[in-house]
């Protein structure tokens, strides 16, 4: 006969209890702290509220001409997301591109290349973000040879008196779009141009399947595209023109094209790169990580080695490198903070010039807080979704 | 079945415990509950006066007494032997780090002045370096006794900051430097310039305004620290630096000694900057012996005492007796009766402060604010009696 063991001396009950144990001790702990710090704030009449996000900004953004010091705090947080975003999205693109050429070059047979992109790899991954960011701003723009606003370089297209690229220490100017006509009706083709590549893709899969003739799908939906883009592009006769770039009358203000400052250069292009060094180093231990048979039998299959890389090593090895690079990418998105040494305006550097003024710390930094929250978890989402479907299938 | 009962029941586990610490809440002496913002401080012994508005009721009397009791930061410091004093170590003039790891400068100096007036010792200062935009932080969490970083009396930091500015040592006003071969004579010259400028500052906060009541839009491009922001400027980020006029003041003198291009300070003053020590409010007590400790020093200069002859000086009358602590004459401050000689004679009175450290850096002392009030200037101590 089994021992039937009272229900107290159960295993689900007593892990049920010291689960719920520690998990009061940690609500109880967290209320504590909380106490504590609206207690002293009180004590020293610090508000603890967050009325003062609708208080006015009172000091000018670098780099937003159009940004009313009178603005409430909120609407000046909004700005520093939206420059954190920007230094994130580009340097997660860039990182991407450069990491992967270094990562595949770091296993060239070339002994030349593979020695260039080593030297590029040990010389990023083991340099701190903070001293790559102040290096180039300091080495590359400050004490670098550009001229200083007003005495911009100016550089003019051949022949023309316009210009297609500012340069300064402080500011670049470079051509950006600037929306001339019927920009909306464009946009709606655009999204149908989106719909009807995807249509061509099904159809050309379909018929793969049906036939076994290459489908060659990812040429045929880009192409269907761009002939949808480029026609209704002439079509409404240039939505969108160049607008280069092109100083106003005192030379210190750049009035078209698009201008962007040596900080945000300085802190893109250090965490790209820096990035991109630890890119690479996943990239090679996921091409690794593919057994040598399967290049091998390509080889036996006479592909070129671009093809082997293409159709067979890099299908295999970038799934694996999707996780770890999730990573990397949080990381460079948490990095953008480190842009307030070179006094790019990120939502820290406003955050920390916002609290100098005299608005409350904890709050604002639970605000700062929440803000990367929010960044690293939809980047983690749209990852995981990513790594979900390109994950290997079993069948 | 049996996963599914155990997640239910750690659920209502977790939930009853919950409960039970949130319902803890009605005996104040388990969990320390946070008190509404409309409520008095919590240490008062005083019942708080019933909160009839939402407006905060104003602190009594008892408040600060029952806080500066219970915070005690002048026993505090007794008790720990030192002073520590939030400074600054990159502020040329007002306190940097010689070659020998000593501070020196003039905040460096008033933090020496309220540890000789406390203690008896003007070495018994932990200097605390702290960025711009930490100082307050530093100080609200009592991480530092005294704030003595060129630091400006404002209505907010006095306010939500939790400051407490006591008397002021260096009246200033804020200027801007630009390189003098670029010709550029008043603000409207700075028409979308970019300007050097220390971020968390009230010298951001009066650009911003001065420039925008005149309508002359500008980009600040903002640094750190003003050390940081000086390295902008000589490096070509900026065309304009500002800052208040003393620092500029050292900084053309630097940069001019150093055989740098020429600077130019536009001559309008464009902020009052009365720069002074802060202590943290609700301590009524310690405030009053940082403010005493410091005034010491200009009432020295009044009376003609300085290091040198301070040790021989006798009470010929009876207010530079009382001064001197002859009698044992004692205000009830909680500073030792000898204070003053102990400052002045291990620090140096006001004059000696100034001359020693800012004057060498081009900012006279004589006809400007920051003489006493006999020769025309702003400084004026209350009699000490």
């Amino acid at each position: 006969m089994p021992v039937v063991s009272s229900w107290w001396r159960r295993t689900g009950f007593l892990s049920a209890i010291w689960q719920a144990a520690l998990v009061a001790g940690v609500c109880l702990a967290g209320w504590w702290l909380y106490g504590n710090l609206v207690e002293n704030l009180t004590r020293t009449r610090i508000p603890t509220d967050f009325d003062f996000l609708t208080q006015p900004t009172g000091f000018a953004i670098p780099e937003n001409f159009g940004f009313d010091p009178s603005l409430p705090i909120w609407r000046m947080v909004l700005i520093g997301v939206q420059n954190t975003f920007l230094a994130g999205l580009v340097g997660v693109l860039l990182a991407s591109i450069v990491g992967l050429i270094v990562g595949v070059a770091r296993l060239s047979s070339n002994w030349l290349v593979a020695r260039m992109a080593q030297v590029f790899v040990e010389g990023f991954r083991n340099t701190p973000p903070l001293v790559v960011i102040v290096f180039f701003s300091f080495a590359v723009f400050s004490f670098g040879p550009l001229p200083v606003f007003p005495e911009a370089l100016d550089l003019k297209l051949p022949g023309s008196d316009s210009n297609w690229l500012v340069l300064s220490k402080s500011r670049i100017g470079i051509p950006s779009l600037s929306a001339e006509r019927h920009t909306g009706l464009f946009w709606i083709i655009v999204v149908c141009g989106v719909v009807a590549a995807a249509g061509v893709w099904v159809w050309r899969s379909r018929r793969h399947v049906r036939t076994g003739e290459p489908h060659h799908r990812v040429l045929w939906a880009l192409g269907s595209f761009a002939l949808v883009v480029i026609v209704a592009f002439l079509a409404l006769g240039g939505p969108y023109a160049w607008s280069l770039p092109a100083r106003s009358e005192n030379g210190r203000r750049l009035i078209s094209g698009f201008g962007t400052s040596a900080a945000y250069l300085s802190l893109t292009l250090a965490l790209a790169l820096y990035t991109a060094s630890h890119i690479a180093e996943v990239v090679r231990a996921s091409i690794l990580a593919v057994p040598k048979g399967q290049s091998e039998a390509a080889g036996a299959l006479a592909l070129s080695p671009f093809q082997r890389y293409r159709h067979v090593v890099l299908p295999q090895g970038l799934r694996i490198a999707v996780p770890p690079t999730i990573n990397q990418y949080l990381n460079l998105v948490k990095n953008t903070s480190l842009g307030t040494v070179v006094g790019y305006a990120d939502v820290t550097n406003l955050t920390r010039t916002s609290i100098g003024n005299a608005n409350p710390a904890p709050q604002s930094i639970a605000v700062l807080m929440g803000v990367y929250l929010v960044f690293s978890l939809v980047i983690s989402l749209l990852l995981n979704i990513y790594n979900r479907s390109v994950q290997l299938r079993e069948r | 079945m049996t996963i599914r009962r155990t997640v239910l029941l750690s659920a209502a586990v977790v939930v009853a415990l919950v409960a039970a610490a949130c319902g803890g809440d009605d005996d104040a002496t388990t969990t320390p509950a946070p008190p509404p913002a409309t409520d008095a401080p919590a240490d008062t012994a005083a019942p708080a006066p019933p909160p009839a508005t939402e407006a905060e009721p104003p602190p009594t009397t008892e408040d600060t007494v029952a806080l500066s009791q219970a915070g005690g930061r002048l026993a505090e410091v007794l008790d720990r032997g030192s002073v520590r004093c939030g400074v600054r170590d990159a502020l040329p003039g007002f306190n940097f780090l010689t070659p020998d790891g000593e501070h020196e400068g003039f905040d460096s100096d008033f933090c020496r002045v309220i540890a000789a007036a406390v203690l008896g010792d003007a070495g018994a200062v932990d200097f605390v370096d702290l960025a711009t935009s930490d100082r307050f932080t530093a100080l609200q969490s009592g991480e530092i006794d005294v704030l003595v970083r060129n630091t400006t009396f404002t209505a907010s930091r006095d306010g939500k900051e939790a400051a407490n500015f006591v008397y002021t040592t260096l009246y200033d006003g804020q200027g801007v430097v630009v390189p003098a071969s670029t010709g550029i004579t008043d603000l409207e010259g700075l028409e979308d310039a970019n300007i050097c400028v220390a971020q968390g500052t009230t010298t951001e906060l009066n650009l911003t305004d001065v420039m925008r009541s005149r309508g002359i839009s500008f980009n600040p491009v903002t640094f750190g620290e003003s050390s940081e922001a000086r390295v902008g400027y000589t490096a070509g980020q900026c065309e304009a630096f500002t800052s208040d006029k003393s620092s500029l003041a050292v900084f053309k003198f630097e940069i001019e000694a150093g055989g740098g291009d020429e600077q130019f300070i536009l001559p309008e003053t464009i902020s009052k900057e009365p720069l002074g020590p802060a202590v943290l409010d609700g301590d009524t007590e310690w405030a009053q012996v940082v403010q005493w400790a410091v005034m010491a020093t200009i009432q020295a200069w009044e009376f003609g005492l300085d290091s040198g002859n301070i040790a021989s000086a006798t009470g010929d009358n009876p207010a530079l007796g009382r001064f001197l602590g002859e009698e044992g004459f004692d205000p009830g401050l909680g500073l030792p009766s000898d204070f003053a000689v102990q400052v002045v004679s291990q620090v140096g009175n006001y004059e000696e402060i100034y001359r020693q450290h800012l004057e060498p850096l081009g900012l006279p002392l004589d006809g400007s604010v920051n003489d006493l009030w006999t020769n025309g200037g702003l400084l004026y101590v209350p009699p000490y009696r």
